[in-house]
């Protein structure tokens, strides 16, 4: 099982490199948003896999999971939120 | 079974001290991004280092900045569209 643990904790590691590698290298922050969408999906489903994996069913995995439930509408939300203050600060909507 | 926690925990300091440096340092309309950039990895380094220290109750801390990013964020975003 640890090694399950640290193959999910490897490939999580790696995703965050990459979406970090990514988010320096977009031009915009439009773009760069979407690099926070991917974090915020791959990034904490591989680590509540990791949690599962070593923990099995616990408090503390089921609060993994509310975490990765959680931060998908308030990702998305806050995405939006975000989007639309740039366009606005833009002077591109009012 | 702590230890590909710790590890993991580790590497992950770099993205987040990078993106942590990019929403101190660029310009304002870059800020906002890297802060919800921040958040994200904060997450996830909270969940990684609660495994690797192997205590269940700071697991909280993971939820607790999970749930305040809303306010915080929205905050911010209203700030930086009106104010900043």
């Amino acid at each position: 099982m640890t090694s399950a643990v640290a193959i999910v904790l490897s490939v999580m590691v790696l995703t965050v490199w990459l979406a970090s590698i990514a988010f320096f290298r977009l031009p915009t922050p439009f773009q760069r948003i979407h690099v926070i969408t991917f974090v915020n999906i791959v990034g904490g489903a591989l680590a509540m896999l990791a949690a599962f994996l070593g923990d099995g069913v616990s408090s503390r995995s089921l609060k993994c999971t509310f975490i990765w439930l959680a931060t998908l509408p308030i990702g998305a939300l806050l995405s939006h939120v975000t989007g639309r203050a740039l366009h606005v600060r833009e002077g591109e909507r009012r | 079974m702590t230890d590909p926690w710790l590890i993991a925990a580790l590497a992950l300091w770099p993205p987040l001290v990078l993106t942590a440096i990019a929403a101190a340092r660029t310009t304002v309309r870059y800020r906002l991004v890297a802060v919800q950039m921040a958040t994200s990895l904060t997450i996830i380094m909270l969940i990684v280092l609660s495994f690797a220290f192997d205590q269940a109750s700071s697991i909280d801390l993971a939820l607790t900045v999970a749930l305040l990013t809303l306010p915080g964020t929205l905050l911010l975003a209203l700030f930086e569209e009106r104010w900043l």
